[in-house]
């Protein structure tokens, strides 16, 4: 039996066994209006909707059992998501609409261009993608005057004395027809057969990829995709390509319909060519004209248009009752696809750790995770194309310690496989809860925030500024600076466990290749690091024997603990027990818990760490008190004890 | 003495003051304060009710248009009626209270015009469609999710004992008790407004969408569906 059926069955026979009444018992009800209240406030915070009449009948019954109705409901997937609600509204774990995330490694575009019968075609291309024609390296693998079509200019064929056939030739020479990931099952086949809703019948319903890119131009299916032919390689490595280029002179005019001159050779490729590379890398793209997009391009992410406005799948902007109700479906951009999975992941960890009611430490510590056919795709074949570009400098040209190890990748699933979450028992050594997921790493996008957002939703403190005047300073330390310092010099500790995972994307900087003093970025006499070190390391805390990687001189130490350093020493503090504590009391019983609670906090927090930090004890114990009871009743004098 | 004189004195006597030494007021004992009556403070904490959250409600919502997923509720709702009785849940989303953690919106935890104004479309829309599927289409009571009640037999109205037994039902629909523990006057302020509106419906001759009997009971939920009961816990 499928967990999440066992699950709702179980809850199923405990709400039963809880309203069964006894043999021939009279549904006459002795309850008050409390009561009644008592019990629709349970509902909403346990069912998540107000009670239906038959339940408030079976609660009339005089045999029901409200402990064994509440322990019932203490199982299900309402309660799960009651609780991830407090710390979604506090995390607000979702990509905002400016997210984009599109890679040029892992991107495709098309540009449309009239076939050698006048008909129009798409052609697939990959940003910067390097070839080894001079006239379209870096660029889409036509020139302007095999297309007619002025890129640079973003004429679109459509446009009179715009595109022109491009000749059988040249088309043949410079594309290739592919049958894409996106649109077939088996697209891991020599010959792939099932194609989308064409032989593969049953896609998931949520796996929906836009018109434009399951039709030609024409309206027929779209059975194969043209693809220029270097973007279609699958080879898994490559060698750095070097061209000798020089810069044109300044002022010279773009050949051939370029949009930006043909790119010179790296500092990294004159040092290391014809070396071997691994094109499942940031650097593959810029290094080598010999690293494509993989089998079926599915290192790569479909979109319908040329970059700004084109979209790849339908998916909902909101889903409020969660991912199986959504109330929209909007067509979106592909650099939003993976982002929205990313959100998804995380409300699957939250949702676990209080279904399975595991220790919610694990919040911030838990290696595992869970994937579902994008996410997985998204590990094992987007993300390594995040890397590396200026960390080649440091010796890495791939990631080599990843915040979530490609090869703990479920295989079984398919990039289509949304509606299947699997369970990844352990992501790797950096893993640590939702502080390592991509949701968190985007939405809190530098050190600090990630710091700040610790601090305040774990640990219930906040920053308060000091009564200081602000005069002008050049300290750099932020930690002693008068008027900064009474916030710094804690922020500062905690955005140093994040110094090793780059803003931006996701990179995990290891300590063996980027230790936190780097003798090799020594401030020079000119005052200045080596240029390849900035993006790394601050000049602002080196000197000539070295310098300090970013967002680390508050806490060297913590640099090197890593945000898995963060989850366990948060977790250890006696603060964060209290804060889980009154965070969850503060929902329930719907307002700010204030100084008149601390007994009923010292006794929840009691029950709380007593029990393993597990949810459902801490709940069932709110849900059972008193306060709670109380808590939607205005009468002071019930407060006072007396009568209501 | 002439006032304009007076003021200057005055003035001037002031100005000296204000150039010469500061007086002092030396500290003396006042008269002991005498307790003329005594009040008790009330210490107690002063909530307010708790909003029922916005995803409680639309749940609420959904399972009392049968149950069903938030895209086809809408379908229904809207029906052959386009926008006139329900919009899009997108339309309502903001409205309703729910945050947006994309754009870092927070959740809403008090009413406004608009959310109240939203309360009452969806509310309309709710009962109205309710009168069709229960009341107009006359399905078995056990198939009627808000109106599981027999409605009346004739074009009279029910009296005051029918209507109450009736009443109960809605009652416990959306206030999830019995109307015999609500406050005495609600049952008989609710039987005056579907009495008045059968009458009115009545008068009007069968020109209007619903019966006189089906207007009635649907004033009657939408006076329900926007309680504030309803809407708080």
């Amino acid at each position: 039996m499928h967990a999440s059926r066992l699950f709702l069955f179980v809850v199923a026979l405990a709400a039963t066994a809880a309203a069964a009444p006894a043999a021939g018992a009279p549904p006459v009800s002795s309850r008050s209006l409390d009561d009644y209240r008592h019990f629709r406030a349970l509902a909403i915070d346990l069912l998540g909707r107000m009670p239906t009449r038959d339940e408030i009948a079976a609660f009339e019954r005089p045999d029901f059992a409200m402990d064994a109705w509440i322990d019932g409901h203490l199982q299900g997937s309402t309660y799960a998501e009651r609780l991830s609600r407090i710390y979604m509204d506090l995390l607000r774990l979702e990509p905002s609409p400016s997210t984009q995330f599109a890679p040029d490694a892992t991107t495709l575009y098309r540009h449309q261009v009239q076939g050698p019968d006048g008909k129009p075609v798409w052609i697939y291309y990959r940003p910067r993608q390097r070839r080894t024609r001079e006239e379209t390296d870096g660029e889409f693998c036509l020139t302007k005057e095999e297309t007619g079509l002025d890129i640079a200019a973003r004429m679109q064929p459509k446009e009179p004395g715009g595109a022109k056939p491009v000749t059988k030739a040249v088309l043949e020479q410079h594309t290739v027809l592919v049958k894409p990931w996106w649109l077939y099952r088996d697209y891991l086949n020599v010959q792939p057969t099932r194609r989308y809703k064409m032989g593969w019948d049953d896609p998931d319903p949520s796996y929906q990829p836009v018109e434009g890119l399951l039709n030609d131009p024409d309206g027929k299916p779209t059975m194969e995709v043209r693809v220029c032919r270097e973007e279609a390689q699958a080879m898994p490595t490559g060698h750095v390509y070097v061209t000798g280029r020089t810069p044109p002179p300044k002022g010279t005019p773009l050949p051939h319909g370029r949009t930006r001159p043909a790119p010179l050779d790296s500092a990294y490729a004159k040092l290391h060519k014809g070396e071997v590379l691994a094109c499942q890398s940031k650097l593959a793209v810029d290094s080598s004209a010999e690293c494509g997009c993989g089998v079926a391009l599915e290192h790569c992410l479909p979109n319908d248009g040329d970059q700004g406005g084109s979209a790849a799948f339908y998916f909902p902007n909101h889903i409020p009752l969660g991912l199986g109700q959504p109330i929209d479906t909007a067509r979106q951009q592909g650099q939003r696809w993976f982002p929205f999975w990313w959100s998804q992941e995380a409300e699957h960890l939250l949702s676990h750790v209080f279904t399975a009611d595991r220790d919610f430490r694990e919040v911030l510590t838990a290696r595992y995770t869970f994937v579902n056919g994008p996410l997985a795709q998204f590990y094992r074949a987007i993300q390594p194309g995040n890397c590396c570009g200026g960390e080649a400098n440091f010796g890495m040209v791939q990631e080599t310690e990843p915040l979530f190890l490609p090869s703990n990748v479920p295989t079984e699933l398919f990039p289509h496989d949304v509606a299947s979450w699997k369970m990844v028992p352990d992501r790797g050594p950096h893993a640590a809860g939702l502080l390592t997921t991509p949701m968190f790493l985007e939405k809190y996008a530098s050190a600090r925030a990630r710091g700040a957002t610790l601090y305040t939703a774990f640990l219930c403190k906040s920053f308060s500024s000091e009564n200081a005047e602000l005069t002008p300073s050049t300290e750099p330390n932020l930690m002693v600076r008068p008027g900064c310092q009474s916030c710094h010099a804690t922020l500062e500790p905690l955005a140093a466990y994040f110094s090793r995972i780059e803003p931006g994307n996701l990179v995990y900087l290891p300590q063996q290749l980027f230790p936190v003093k780097n003798e090799k970025c020594k401030k020079g006499p000119n005052g200045q690091l080596p240029g390849f070190c900035n993006a790394f390391y601050d000049v602002a805390f080196a000197d000539a024997t070295g310098a300090t990687l970013r967002s680390a001189y508050g806490s060297p130490a913590h640099a090197d603990a890593t945000p898995a350093g963060a989850g366990h020493d948060i977790t250890k503090m006696p603060e964060f027990s209290e804060c889980a504590v009154q965070r969850v009391a503060g929902s329930f019983l719907g307002r700010t818990l204030t100084s008149d609670d601390a007994p009923l906090v010292r006794e929840l927090t009691s029950t709380f760490t007593r029990d393993g930090h597990r949810m459902r004890p801490l709940v069932r114990a709110i849900l059972r008190s008193d306060t709670y009871r109380r808590a939607n009743n205005l009468d002071s004098s019930v407060w006072r004890g007396g009568a209501k | 003495m002439s006032p304009l004189r007076s003021a200057a004195i005055a003035l001037g006597a002031a100005a000296i003051a204000g150039c010469g030494p500061k007086e002092l007021v030396p500290p003396q004992v006042g008269p002991k304060l005498t307790v003329t009556s005594t009040s008790t403070q009330d210490s107690a904490p002063k909530e307010e009710l708790r909003m029922v959250p916005a995803e409680a409600y639309m749940r609420t919502y959904l399972a009392l248009f049968g149950g069903l997923a938030p895209l086809e509720v809408q379908k229904r709702a809207r029906g052959g009626d386009g926008a006139q009785l329900f919009d899009t849940w997108d339309d309502y989303f903001s409205s309703l209270g729910f945050p947006d953690y994309r754009i870092d919106m927070p959740r809403s935890q008090q009413t406004n015009a608009l959310m109240v104004a939203t309360f009452e479309r969806l509310g309309v829309a709710l009962c109205d469609r309710a009168v069709e599927h229960d009341l107009k289409a006359k399905p078995p009571v056990s198939e009627r999710v808000v109106f599981a009640f027999d409605e009346a037999a004739g074009p009279a109205p029910l009296d005051r004992a029918a209507f109450e037994s009736r009443f109960d039902v809605l009652h416990r629909t959306f206030l999830a008790y019995p109307v015999k523990l609500a406050p005495t006057e609600r049952a008989a302020r609710f039987f005056k407004l579907y009495g008045d509106v059968h009458a009115r419906h009545a008068k009007a001759g069968g020109k209007a969408r619903f019966s006189p009997d089906e207007a009635a009971w649907a004033s009657v939920c939408y006076g329900l569906v926007r309680h504030p009961e309803f809407h708080l816990y």
